[in-house]
């Protein structure tokens, strides 16, 4: 299916915070109560539609375990929006945001936006992390907050829909360079600056099929 | 097993554009024919298009596993080129298979007998994805078919019958052996009707009855791991290693020389100022060095160039054995290259009694040992075993090819500074015990009704 731009996503955050359920909750829209360990990474992507564009979301939802950490550390590069996540039942997922945001714009491009996820808002009578923290952190760092359940799939589309507002926004006002890759976004074939007109305009030239991947 | 340069030099006069053509969708002329397997990653990852674009991003080289556990939790894992093609040219493998058959007795009652074999195959291709491909579609079948064929005398040879029969471990050697040569011939006769295929390398373990047989023809390797030991299960086919098979062959069929490259070694390297002064040398049979005159002949390149990694058969190629490469020439001369290369695999086989939960059988493609040796593969092995509660040898391989493939700073480092991979990287780690566990449940299962216990496979002679 055709898309007007790409975006690339990291998920990111402590193990066992839910970066595979809410990645299974956005792709599959269900919800696996016991999701085996991520091992370095694993793929996901959907179709969304911004400003009645269609925008494919390719997601690499990452290991938590520290002993991937250089491996997952590689895949920063060239992602254009990332998910921090932890989880509100437990403070050290909490306490670890900072390690990770570090992590993420040492080795990421520095327009890369980040959306912090407070994760399992489903448990709040096992809570430990106020969801006014997660929002003071946020804006302390400038990211964007939101709790999210993996499991009744409270706000998990908003996570990763506004997410992708933001990119577009960006890109709308000039930030992004879309021209390059590492930016973690890619246009379109039918959207190729090289080739301007209108999918179906019948343009000079003809060379329509020189799709880039 | 190519350096980047000599893959594009070889790319240039052999199949690589129509490979690349085959995806990219271009058509080169000749390349009219379809490809005989669509490209794609392993059966086992289940990736869809989307993930197979994601998997062959050259910059961040993602490593990718199964994402539904393999048997006896049998570790994966693999990361693309650092740009040397457009595709991972690796291909890997595994399947179960069971050789069974009904007999019926004489009695009216029926003789059964069903063995179970699990096979791991891992194929590095060149000069296009094609071979590689064919090899992970089809050997399997053609195993299966020689050890179907084999199957009556492997059961006798397995169930104490007192009858004669050929040792087992020859009987699951001819087959590997004869299913590796059918497996090149088919490649040969695919050249009229697909599209150019290249090569590629063939490393295959077959679990069967208690024992491993380790096929290798290329420069895969094997190694079987125990805590920070190792031992080799294969050697690598090398120009340097199989310097004398070559050069033999050479000087018995000068023809295929033309008259550009030559049998003989000689000390220094002659030039033409040094025509009729005595020069020493040694043909292809001499194992010292012997006095003559310079002729204009001797000035010819010899057949293998090249030190280590970068020994070259007809400046050429790298490796010496595999499949595929039937129309490879030389890359000025033309000569056809394939009569040097053999599909012939070396068969290695290990009891499997002794197996304990820490050992594992290692299998890699060269893009791991280009930077990992056996003694650093065995310690990443033994870490991730020790410190894994869960998936131990998929995280096993997922470290090995993360190590093997470093970071990206300015160009792909290891950890440790040096340079990392720049190939593709295919790594297996497969548990030893669980199939000698599987053994000793075939033989209570075929056995328990019978008063000798001990197992009949104590006085099958090993092969040598």
């Amino acid at each position: 299916m055709s898309y007007a731009y790409l975006f690339k996503y990291i998920i990111i955050g402590d193990t066992g915070v839910g970066k595979s359920c809410l990645l299974l909750q956005f792709t599959d829209k269900r919800f696996q109560p016991v999701h085996d360990l991520t091992i370095g990474v694993e793929f996901g992507a959907r179709m969304i539609t911004i400003d009645s564009k269609q925008i494919k979301l390719q997601i690499w939802d990452t290991a938590g375990q520290e002993a991937f950490r250089s491996i997952t550390r590689s895949y920063y590069r060239g992602a254009a929006g990332a998910l921090l996540v932890y989880d509100i039942t437990r403070r050290e997922t909490f306490n670890h945001l900072t390690t990770w945001l570090d992590d993420a714009r040492q080795h990421s491009n520095s327009n890369m936006v980040i959306m912090l996820i407070g994760n399992k808002s489903d448990l709040e009578s096992r809570r430990e992390v106020k969801q006014e923290e997660g929002a003071a952190f946020a804006r302390e760092h400038g990211l964007v907050f939101m709790e999210t359940s993996a499991k009744t799939a409270a706000n998990v589309e908003e996570a990763f829909i506004n997410t992708a507002k933001e990119i577009y926004e960006k890109i709308q006002e000039g930030v992004f360079d879309i021209n390059n890759e590492a930016n973690g976004i890619k246009i379109g074939p039918q959207h190729s600056p090289t080739n301007p007109s209108l999918p179906g305009a019948g343009g000079s030239g003809g060379s329509q099929g020189s799709s880039c991947c | 097993m190519f350096n980047r340069l000599k893959s594009a030099v070889i790319g240039a006069v052999n199949g690589l554009e129509s490979a690349n053509g085959a995806i990219e969708g271009t058509h080169y002329n000749k390349t009219t024919l379809a490809p005989k397997f669509p490209y794609g990653r392993p059966h086992f990852l289940s990736l869809g298009d989307d993930e197979v674009q994601m998997s062959a991003d050259h910059k961040l080289r993602p490593i990718i596993h199964p994402s539904k556990p393999l048997p006896h939790d049998t570790g994966y894992a693999e990361c693309v080129n650092a740009g040397k093609s457009r595709w991972n040219e690796d291909q890997a493998v595994y399947r179960q298979g069971i050789l069974s058959k009904a007999t019926p007795n004489e009695d009216g009652s029926v003789q059964k007998f069903a063995i179970p074999y699990t096979y791991y195959g891992i194929f590095d291709g060149h000069a296009g994805v094609g071979a590689a491909l064919c090899a992970a579609f089809q050997l399997h079948h053609i195993i299966h078919e020689k050890l179907v064929d084999a199957q009556d005398d492997i059961w006798v040879s397995f169930s104490k019958k007192n009858l004669p029969c050929k040792p087992r471990d020859l009987l699951i050697i001819g087959a590997l052996e004869s299913a590796f040569k059918e497996m090149d011939q088919l490649l040969s006769e695919d050249r009229n009707k697909y599209q150019a295929a290249g090569g590629c390398t063939a490393l295959v373990a077959l679990f069967i009855l208690g024992k491993l047989y380790v096929a290798n023809a290329g420069d895969s390797r094997a190694i079987i791991c125990k805590n920070d030991k190792y031992s080799p299960m294969s050697m690598d086919f090398t120009p340097e290693n199989e310097r004398d098979r070559i050069r033999r062959l050479a000087q018995e069929q000068p023809s295929l020389l033309g008259n550009e490259f030559t049998a003989k070694e000689y000390i220094g390297s002659p030039k033409s100022g040094d025509l009729g002064k005595t020069v020493m040398f040694r043909d292809a049979y001499m194992k010292g060095w012997a006095y003559k005159t310079l002729q204009p002949e001797d000035l010819r390149v010899s057949v293998i160039t090249g030190r280590g990694k970068r020994s070259r058969v007809m400046g050429t190629i790298g490796v010496t054995r595999g499949f595929g490469d039937h129309d490879l020439t030389a890359v000025y001369q033309k000569l056809p290259i394939k009569p040097f290369l053999s599909s012939h695999p070396e068969v290695q086989v290990h009891l499997l009694s002794a197996a304990d939960d820490k050992e594992v059988l290692v299998m890699g493609t060269d893009g791991l040992w280009d930077v990992v040796d056996g003694h650093k593969a065995a310690d990443i092995v033994a870490k991730s075993i020790n410190a894994f509660e869960d998936k131990k040898f998929v995280s096993a391989a997922t470290c090995l090819v993360g190590y093997a493939r470093g970071s990206l700073n300015n160009s792909w480092m290891l950890k440790e500074g040096k340079p990392a991979s720049c190939d593709d990287i295919s790594v297996f780690v497969i548990p030893l015990l669980p199939y000698q566990v599987e053994y000793e449940e075939l033989l209570k299962k075929c056995f328990l009704n019978e008063t000798s216990e001990t197992s009949s496979d104590e006085n099958i002679e090993t092969a040598k």
